[in-house]
């Protein structure tokens, strides 16, 4: 399938901003089931200086310098993207869950795809002893990694309140879980603290829903805005596969990959900071078109 | 000299007396090695010999030098904090030093210098290739595991070449009689500058002591370090910052302490910005380059933009200029990781693959959890061992930062800890429980053994790594010293590497060749000047109120002049307090509570006590920057305000002592501080806040209608009635005296004097616009002074020395928007908000 993706994000700041850097992380994979086929990004005002990098995951990052005196910053970043993946059935066999872990442990490689980065807590997953109890009972001993994590799914799907109102990016994930609501975001938080209290490696996601669902079929939560769910590595046979706890779906045809990182701040879309003022507004548009 | 054998022999008896009496009780703890007493039961010999001189000293001696080193270290200010306290802690120093004998120290030496060098070499691969880790030699979990593997600087090049560029390892003596480390330090090692400032004491306090034992001087190592970091930059010349955290941190003093030693400024994150591809620091002469940045901020806090978004301790941007090769950072950000215990096991077998040697300090015997054998093995017999976390400080799942001891915990932890291991061995150790061994320490006209911890601290240079003759001795009540942090009952030592030969004196002094001589003492950040301004002004703002409180004091006490001083005029005196916080109101039936009130009350801002607190804490910021003599002045002055007086004449002698200490002080500043930019801040701070208050006096004692007594008033309070009597045979007049406080600009008191002073410290101050026009302090200031010295006491009413009051207030909001980092050019940045 073939996507056309808008994404525009705005500022509108209460006094002038003489002075923004910012790290723009916009541009969708290519990798495993997904192909970039163009991108482009218009920003205003015009930044004195735009450089681009891969960071450590491999994530096309733009920094931006902005030194023209401005109310509104605009960031418009338009993408072409084809999308053929195929997840695993719900209940296919996968290695015991305890196997996973040991490898893990066990890894030679510090790479981005390496497991080894994603068992560890993270700046905004902290490993914590009751959310590491709650999920224990989907990984029964000798389980296998993909029927546990689709359970795990599944009861954070049934447990959790979608709430869009309830949380900001700062709520920590204890009173997330604690309250049992929140957005997509922490969702898969809450999803990977657990896994990652069991040694398991969860990686965190961000991307893009199509917009208008298949006929017949919901509407899915999140699909206005920039999306985010979780990637478990399910062993050298499965690799990395996607789960979102959002929706409890394993991802497929429907969802695009923007960047993987161990929890958001490592893949925030728009990031940065401003010399000016302190009261922001900020709107965030977000488009996923079906071509073909 | 003849004499002197006799002399000698004659006080052995006695000193020997006293010395069995000290040692008599002195006993090796069980299974414990100990300093002074050696493995043969005998006393060591560095130790005798140290003994020898020391019982020479008589009782009464020894315990006046005590308490001289004491008292030093008081009046010098040298304090530490507490983990999550937020008062200063004075130093605890152990009186006796930690003696090590030049022999031992030549193998700690050469063991440490490996060490670091293994290091160096560790970190070039593991971020760059991670060679070590593809193939086997170090798992990838004891390298991911640590907050301090910086993901953001994998594969960039160090500016200056290297990762590290100041260790230190925490050593003790195991009971094998060899140095053991206990922990590593390769993010940024404390406790050198602490080093520096015990030095300093002990061997004032003991100086003959000190120079008969032939100690090493540690002086040359901190030239080395100074000059290899200096020659890490890509000029001559180069500017070299110590970013602190800021006042608030537990090592400030510290950090103080080595910036002013070691010639650095002293600078915190929002001092410095990114400009190009380099760091620069805010001066109150624009931006500046910075070449190179000695860290005490943790890696993580450096970048918001990169690294941890809600650090405001950082540089936005710093991480992208270390891409750029812009600024050496030492250590350079990610050296942390080497401080994980999950790596110890590793270590001799990378030494041999990376060095071609083996490795000479030996650990604590380490088992890291998240190896299959090595977990069971701790499993197994689980109460044998020190538990302690693979990476950081705490133990995961454990509140307290010390190490755990499973064999001590209550059953339900012990399974709770046993459970954690093995879902998630990956970030817990074992250690063996090893004792290390104590040293002496002097407790009530006795010595004792104590265990203790040594961090020694290595520097890089280009000829290899040095390491500083001495260290860091922290030494603990408790028999396990290998968690001593500085908090309860622990105190810290000096440590004296010993000589037999006589060693040679140094100091921080280069030679002639390498210094180009140079006056002006290099750039003003702006938050230093701010700061300097605010000293000024808090000063002198302290100085009127106790003039006003010796005024409302002397009128009430003393009948004949009180008789002279209208009531009027003391309410006057006691609405100025009023406004100025002071005090809460005027009262007419009980002055004496209004002027107690003012000197000392604890609640009102504007009270002589809190201006001189407000004194003291700005100028802890710029403790690189003041004398040891002016900050044990204000050490004083605080103190002795403090303590409760209550009556009448002790309040007026209070308010007189610190006035004649803010003299002094006053003094120092003029005589003393180089006149470089910095000194234009205090001064200008002062000026302008004398300006505004004498202004203030006038306008209140010398009104349209004033009389005598209200004349005389304002004369005490701006300290004009020797000049007044001397210059006019007649009592008070108005134009007079309004001439003398504020027009005469030959009276060091007026406000014209106060007005051509601060014009010719902006007028000496670097301009910051391109575009040629006279700047807006400036033109405030000269407006000012023309006003002033065309202006005619006769027409200086009321209205206009309100007018000039304000034209003054504003002239000070100038200075301080125009210079300062709260100024319109150099906001503290803000975060971008929500999720984008």
């Amino acid at each position: 399938m073939i996507y056309d993706i808008r994404h525009v994000t705005t500022y509108a700041y209460e006094s002038p901003v003489s002075f923004a850097r910012c790290s723009l992380r916009l541009e969708p994979r290519t990798d495993d089931g997904q192909q970039l086929i163009s991108h482009a990004v218009e920003i205003r005002p015009r930044p004195a200086e735009r450089t681009v990098r891969r960071d450590f995951f491999g994530t096309h990052t733009e920094s931006v310098l902005i030194e023209t005196a401005h109310r509104n910053l605009r960031i418009d970043s338009r993408s072409r993207v084809s999308v053929a993946r195929l997840a695993p059935g719900r209940a296919a066999p996968s290695p015991p869950w305890e196997r996973i872990r040991d490898v893990a442990f066990e890894a030679t490689s510090l790479g981005p795809a390496s497991p080894v980065g994603y068992v560890f807590a993270s700046s905004l997953v902290p490993v914590l002893a009751p959310l590491t109890a709650y999920a224990a009972p989907s990984f029964a001993p000798g389980g296998g990694i993909l029927m546990g994590a689709v359970d795990l799914m599944r009861r954070i799907r049934g447990d959790f309140r979608y709430d869009s109102k309830a949380t900001v990016i700062s709520t920590p994930l204890k009173e997330v879980f604690e309250k049992r609501h929140g957005v997509c975001q922490d969702f898969a938080h809450v999803m990977i603290a657990g896994l990652r209290g069991l040694g398991l490696p969860a990686a965190y996601v961000s991307g893009y829903l199509r917009t208008v669902p298949p006929a017949g079929q919901p509407r899915l939560q999140g699909a206005d805005a920039s999306h985010a769910w979780v990637s478990v590595w399910c062993g050298a046979e499965l690799g990395w596969v996607g789960f979102d706890p959002t929706n409890d779906l394993l991802v497929e045809n429907d969802h695009i990959v923007l960047s993987i990182g161990r929890d958001f701040s490592d893949v925030s879309p728009v990031d940065g900071i401003i010399v000016g003022s302190p009261k922001q507004k900020l709107n965030v548009a977000v488009d996923v078109l079906l071509v073909e | 000299m003849s004499g002197q054998g006799n002399n000698q022999e004659s006080k052995a008896r006695p000193g020997q007396r006293r010395m069995a009496q000290w040692t008599r009780d002195y006993a090796r703890l069980p299974g414990t090695p100990d300093e002074y007493i050696g493995p043969d039961g005998a006393p060591r010999a560095a130790w005798t010999r140290f003994f020898d001189a020391f019982s020479a000293l008589s009782a009464g001696d020894i315990e006046r030098r005590f308490a001289s080193a004491d008292r030093h270290l008081r009046e010098a200010g040298v304090t530490y904090r507490a983990p999550g306290e937020t008062a200063d802690r004075l130093w605890p120093l152990s009186h006796l030093p930690l003696i090590i004998d030049e022999a031992d120290w030549q193998q700690l030496t050469t063991g440490i210098a490996q060490r670091a060098q293994l290091f160096e070499m560790i970190l070039r691969d593991l971020y760059g290739e991670a060679r070590l880790v593809s193939d086997g030699a170090v798992p990838a979990a004891a390298i991911a595991g640590s907050n301090e593997y910086l993901r953001a600087v994998c594969g960039v090049k160090p500016p200056g070449n290297r990762y590290l560029h100041f260790y230190a390892a925490d050593v003790g003596r195991g009971p094998d009689g060899r140095w053991w480390v206990l922990n590593d330090r390769t993010q940024a090692p404390s406790g050198a500058g602490y080093a520096l400032e015990n030095r300093l004491v002990l061997s004032r306090a003991f100086s003959n002591l000190y120079k008969s034992m032939n100690v090493e001087r540690v002086a040359p190592f901190f030239e080395a370090f100074r000059d290899s970091l200096r020659a890490s930059a890509d000029r001559d010349e180069p500017r070299i910052g110590l970013l602190t955290p800021g006042a608030f941190s537990e090592t400030y003093f510290e950090h103080a302490t080595l910036a002013r030693y070691l010639g650095f400024l002293l600078v915190e994150g929002d001092d410095l910005a990114v400009s190009g591809d380099r760091i620069h620091i805010r001066t109150v002469a624009g931006l500046k380059r910075l070449d190179v940045l000695l860290r005490r901020v943790d890696s993580n806090f450096l970048d918001p933009l990169e690294l941890d978004a809600s650090s405001h301790l950082g540089v936005p941007g710093l991480i992208d200029v270390l891409r750029k090769d812009g600024v050496v950072v030492a250590n350079m950000p990610g050296s942390g990781v080497l401080e994980a215990r999950a790596l110890l096991g590793f270590l001799p077998s990378l030494c041999h693959r990376l060095l071609g040697e083996t490795l000479i300090m030996p650990h604590i015997a380490t088992w890291w959890c998240g190896q299959k054998s090595a977990r069971e093995e701790v499993l197994s017999r689980l109460e044998d061992f020190v538990i302690e976390g693979a990476y950081g400080r705490a133990v995961p799942g454990f509140s307290s930062h010390a190490p755990v001891l499973a064999g001590e915990l209550p059953p339900a932890d012990r399974d709770r800890l046993r459970q954690a291991i093995t879902d998630r061995g990956i970030d817990y150790v074992g250690q063996e429980l090893v004792r290390l061994s104590t040293t002496p320490v002097w407790e009530e006209g006795r010595i004792t053994p104590r265990p203790f911890v040594l961090r020694v601290f290595a520097a890089a240079t280009p000829q290899g790594w040095t390491i500083m003759p001495g260290g860091f001795c922290r030494i603990a009540e408790k028999a396990d010293a290998r968690a001593v942090s500085m908090g309860d009952g622990v105190r810290s030592a000096d440590v004296w590497v010993v000589s037999d030969k006589a060693v040679a004196s140094a100091t921080l002094l280069p030679g002639a060749d390498t210094v180009r001589i140079r006056r002006i003492a290099g750039v003003v950040p702006s938050r230093a000047a701010d700061n300097l301004f605010w000293l000024g002004r808090y000063l002198e703002r302290a100085e009127a109120t106790l003039r006003l409180i010796r005024a409302l004091g002397t009128s009430t006490r003393d009948p004949a002049k009180g008789a002279s001083t209208a009531l009027h005029s003391v309410e006057r005196i006691q609405r100025i307090l009023v406004t100025w916080d002071a005090t809460s109101q005027a009262t007419r039936t009980n002055p004496a509570r209004v002027i107690a009130e003012a000197l000392q009350s604890e609640e009102k801002f504007g009270s002589a006590l809190s201006l001189v607190r407000s004194v003291q804490r700005t100028a802890s910021s710029l403790r690189e920057r003041l004398s040891p003599d002016a900050w044990q002045i204000i050490t004083e002055m605080v103190e002795r305000l403090a303590l409760q007086v209550d009556d009448d004449d002790s309040i007026v002698s209070a308010a007189e002592l610190t006035l004649q200490e803010l003299a002094s002080l006053a003094g120092l500043a003029q005589e003393n501080m180089n006149r470089a930019a910095g000194w234009r801040f205090l001064d200008m701070g002062r000026r302008a806040e004398r300006a505004i208050n004498t202004a203030r006096f006038a306008r209140q004692f010398a009104y349209d209608e004033a009389g005598e007594d209200d004349l005389d008033v304002l004369l005490t309070l701006v300290d004009c009635q020797i000049t007044y009597r001397s210059r006019y045979l007649v009592g008070p007049a108005l134009a007079p005296v309004r001439d003398l406080a504020v027009l005469d600009p030959y009276n060091p008191r007026s406000v014209a004097f106060q007005v051509a002073a601060l014009n010719d410290h902006i007028a000496a101050l670097p301009s910051l616009k391109e575009h040629g026009l006279i700047e807006r302090p400036q033109r405030l200031a000269v407006a000012l002074q023309a006003t002033l010295t065309t202006a005619e006491a006769a027409t200086l009413d009321v209205k206009t020395l309100f007018a000039l009051e304000q034209d003054l207030l504003n002239l000070a909001d100038a200075i301080g928007l125009h210079y300062f980092p709260h100024g319109p050019n150099a906001s503290r940045p803000e975060k971008l908000t929500g999720l984008a």
